[in-house]
């Protein structure tokens, strides 16, 4: 079977699938839970069960595709696309993706693309450093805005936008869902880094998102449903082109997606029943440990690019000790959406009761 | 006890017209400076309120706190000076203070720009410019201030009932013509739009008493109030406080039956009579406990059934609107015609059925047309479904659908929910039998994809990586002239093929969780 894998795809039996399975179901949980993300955990997980990381990001692309359009599908039920605003930032997203997969398919198939070799350590530690620079900056900014509670008023920092809105860059222009006027430079800008993002490791909403809710302006429920539906056509470039360097496996895609698919409805849920920090505090641990996941499988992409010695035999440990971090991270972070989805189902069964007894207790009085 | 409501704009001249009309009328007259200095007072920081409402995506749940307690505090204040006597208010949101009453009239005051332009000059010392920057500035504040605030635009004609165009009209003259209109019998106070005050004031009571109690202060509430009885919805994630509600309201003169509903949402149930136990009940209710929703009705009724029409001797009101209970409320009105209108329309047993099952969101019944009905909605509420029931029954079949479809696509513009017919409801929200035919053909779709897929992994990451089999067919076909054209058919297959899939098992998916109630 080894050659029948054309060098970048991996073996799948049962137990590699069930495992595919589970990441899909946390990173949908999760993803379900943030609102925006879950490639996060999904694009490492998958780099951890051996999957090169261009073809994680590629699959998870493809994945994004099919979930952004059934996602952003009830958010325009709700009011909650701009359009416009999506159209606009799509243009450059597209050069952002083409950006992305041109870089990681040249640095794969740079030195031979082959699994362990320099091609895949030189993308996989390409992946990995964009990962761990970009998530702890969004982690590190979501925990102290959930520890600033008691210090400050418990808003987000305003100080970029507040920055950018004293700059005059013309031409601007009026979206009227979202009811914002922004100028067109900075909305092609933020448009390019999210596309770019999207493509090297599949997380364009972590940028997206804050991009139009820091510096456009755009109510929270606008920008996730704007950023969905951008995502959709983020998701449909990116899939075609990495599809056109032949670096998705539909296997995977499809196997995501059985979880998924679901743990987005559990995300979802919990998103109701936990307060807003603690939503916050919980992401931002969830990725900080992800990031430190990532950190550890890093050596290993360096021995196989010749730039530090070690033992190749290690590299299996280097990836046992990533691939339990990043699940350990996934399952304590589903662990606090489950405990919370099932207290609050607990609770409300109380609560009608109690209230059934008193009516009844007040009619026979 | 009439109430005359003036929205003014910066140096737009609203609070000289506002202040001469009271004048005249001998009125009583409150700013907003004056009611922002007594929330000030209750401890609300309205500044901080201000700056985040200028920038909502600075919008926290603390700050979200502050704004109910801040509403709850201004609709509290003003009830309060007009329950005692008539009273002109000016602010800049004045027009949007006391939804739902049909004696506030209501009323918009523009100025000339020229004017304004010349008066923040003289007042600041600045140059043109900067002035007309200045105002054009501080509007767009005022705006964002509105639609946080009230979720409506300002320029919104239809939320005023007069408008002053102080550009060819002298201040005295314009404060004539207001005095005329408030004297007309249209905005005349009614037994029904008087409860309908007292019915504001108690809930937004209830909901100070919430915000100022330590055991309530961090939770959110939504709070309505009907002749005393007071429906409280509170987030499950809030649940701890629940118990103490019924203890907080206990001191709060007028409530009479507290109604305590557990809701992550609200259903908005739009109908010109109610029945309890009906089909499009049954099929709510199921909706509302697997959503873990509070039900709010509104009894749509025509213009003529409205009591303060009646009760007014006159035709081609505009606004219409009353309160529901037909309990009796000793807060100070009797007010039997009212009452025996609620009644007709079978708001109040499906109300007490709606508590019985913990789902009651308050309700309450407007007479008249579309207008009437997205005035009286509170705009702030997120509504997760819209259901439009058995409504315009004095038409015939055709108008009344036609009439039906009217207003879906109206309240559809101004929703953010869906907004669906009662006939619908089966079909969209709830699994009935053409649910089990479509999600056995898609589960059997699904199969039959994961199985062709899995079973044929090879031939598929050949034609994936444009190698094996695939590279081979391709040999000397006209494919091969062309390096990129059997990329260019692996990128076109992934295009098809992902979102069939993802749309086939996702329908599947929701299906199974719509089935399980946990949707």
């Amino acid at each position: 079977m080894e050659n029948l894998l054309f060098g970048h795809f991996v073996h799948l039996d049962l137990v590699g699938a069930l495992q595919v399975v589970a990441i899909g179901f946390i990173g949908g949980t999760l993803s379900g839970f943030i609102g925006s993300g879950g490639a996060f955990f999904m694009t490492p997980g998958m780099m951890n069960l051996g999957v090169p990381g261009v073809v994680a990001v590629g699959s998870n692309i493809a994945h994004k595709f099919g979930k952004a359009m059934m996602g952003s599908r009830r958010h325009r039920e709700y009011g909650n696309v701009d359009r416009r605003l999506s159209v606009f930032m799509v243009t450059t997203s597209f050069a952002g993706i083409q950006l992305a997969v041109w870089i990681n398919s040249a640095l794969f198939k740079g030195a031979g693309g082959e699994h362990g070799t320099g091609g895949s350590g030189a993308s996989n530690l390409y992946i990995s450093m964009v990962f761990i620079l970009i998530l702890s900056v969004v982690a590190i900014s979501m925990l102290r805005d959930a520890l600033r509670r008691d210090g400050g008023d418990g808003t987000p920092s305003m100080r970029i936008a507040n920055f950018l809105s004293r700059l005059y860059l013309p031409p601007y222009i009026y979206f009227t869902v979202a009811d914002v006027k922004v100028s067109l430079w900075i909305v092609l800008v933020a448009g390019l880094a999210t596309g770019y993002l999207a493509g090297t490791i599949g997380v364009g909403g972590f940028i997206g998102v804050p991009a139009m809710i820091y510096l456009f302006g755009v109510a929270t429920p606008v920008a996730a449903g704007s950023e969905l539906y951008l995502a959709q056509f983020m998701g449909a470039w990116g899939a075609i082109n990495y599809a056109y360097q032949g670096m998705v496996d539909l296997r995977l895609t499809m196997l995501l997606y059985l979880g998924s698919l679901l743990g987005i409805f559990i995300g979802a849920y919990g998103v109701k029943v936990v307060r807003e920090v603690m939503i916050r505090l919980v992401t931002a641990i969830v990725i900080l440990l992800c990031v430190v996941s990532r950190a550890i499988a890093v050596p290993m992409y360096l021995r196989q690019l010749g730039w530090i010695g070690m033992n190749p035999d290690w590299d299996k440990y280097f990836n046992q000790a990533s691939k339990a971090m990043l699940f350990a991270a996934g399952i304590s972070g589903i662990v606090v959406i489950l405990y919370n989805v099932i207290k609050a189902y607990r609770q409300r069964r109380q609560v009608q009761t109690t209230l059934v007894r008193l009516r009844v207790e007040g009619e026979a009085a | 006890m009439q109430v005359i409501c003036v929205s003014r704009g910066t140096l737009g001249r609203g609070k000289e017209l506002a202040e001469v009309a009271a004048k005249k009328l001998d009125f009583a007259c409150l700013s907003r400076e004056e009611l922002v200095e007594a929330a000030i007072k209750e401890g609300i920081q309205v500044g901080k309120l201000e700056m985040a409402m200028l920038k909502p995506q600075a919008f926290s749940e603390r700050l979200a706190l502050e704004r109910e307690h801040y509403q709850a505090f201004c609709t509290a204040y003003l009830c309060d000076r007009a329950v005692s006597g008539d009273l002109v208010y000016h602010g800049r949101t004045g027009h949007l203070l006391l939804p739902g009453v049909s004696h506030v009239l209501r009323v918009r005051v523009v100025s000339d720009q020229e004017h304004r332009i010349r008066a923040v000059m003289n007042q600041m010392g600045i140059e043109r410019n900067k002035a007309r920057s200045y105002i054009e500035e501080v509007d767009e504040d005022r705006k964002r201030w509105a639609k946080s605030m009230y979720g409506v635009s300002l320029d919104e004609v239809i939320n005023y009932d007069f408008i002053v165009n102080l550009e060819q009209m002298s201040l005295e003259n314009a404060a004539s013509a207001l005095v005329g209109v408030a004297q007309l019998p249209d905005f005349q106070m009614t037994p029904a739009s008087k409860k309908a005050v007292l019915n504001l004031q108690l809930g937004a009571r209830v909901r100070l008493a919430l915000a100022r109690d330590e055991r309530t202060c961090g939770a959110t509430f939504k709070v309505r109030a009907d002749a005393g009885t007071v429906t409280v919805s509170y987030l499950p994630q809030d649940s701890s406080v629940a118990e103490f509600i019924p203890e907080v309201l206990q001191p709060v003169v007028g409530v009479g039956e507290v109604r305590i509903t557990m809701a992550m949402t609200n259903i908005l149930w739009i109908q010109q009579e109610f029945q309890p136990h009906s089909e499009t009940y049954d099929k709510v209710v199921e909706i509302a406990r697997k959503w873990n929703a509070a039900v709010e009705l509104m009894r749509l009724a025509p213009e003529e059934q409205s009591p303060s029409l009646q009760q007014r001797g006159v035709t081609g009101s505009t606004r219409a609107v009353a309160s529901v209970d037909s309990r009796e409320y000793d807060g100070g009105i009797e007010d039997d015609t009212a009452d025996a209108a609620d009644d007709i329309g079978g708001l109040k047993p499906t109300l007490d059925e709606l508590a019985m099952v913990g789902r009651s969101g308050g309700g309450r019944a407007v007479y008249g047309d579309h207008h009437q009905l997205i005035e009286l909605l509170d705009r702030r509420v997120p509504y997760t479904l819209v259901v439009i029931g058995n409504v315009f029954l004095a038409k015939g079949h055709a108008a009344k659908l036609r009439a039906t479809r009217d207003l879906r696509s109206f309240l559809s513009d101004r929703i953010k929910a869906p907004v669906v017919t009662a006939d619908e409801l089966g079909s969209q929200f709830l699994f009935g039998k053409r649910d089990i035919t479509r999600t056995v053909v898609f589960a059997v779709l699904v199969l039959a994809m994961y199985w062709l897929v899995f079973t044929h992994q090879e031939p598929i990451l050949g034609f994936l990586a444009h190698s094996g089999w695939y590279a081979e067919a391709v040999e000397g076909t006209f494919l091969a002239r062309f390096s990129w054209l059997p990329k260019v058919i692996v990128s076109a297959a992934v295009f098809f093929v992902i979102p069939v899939v993802a749309y086939t098992y996702g329908s599947v998916t929701s299906a199974m969780l719509k089935l399980m109630k946990m949707e």
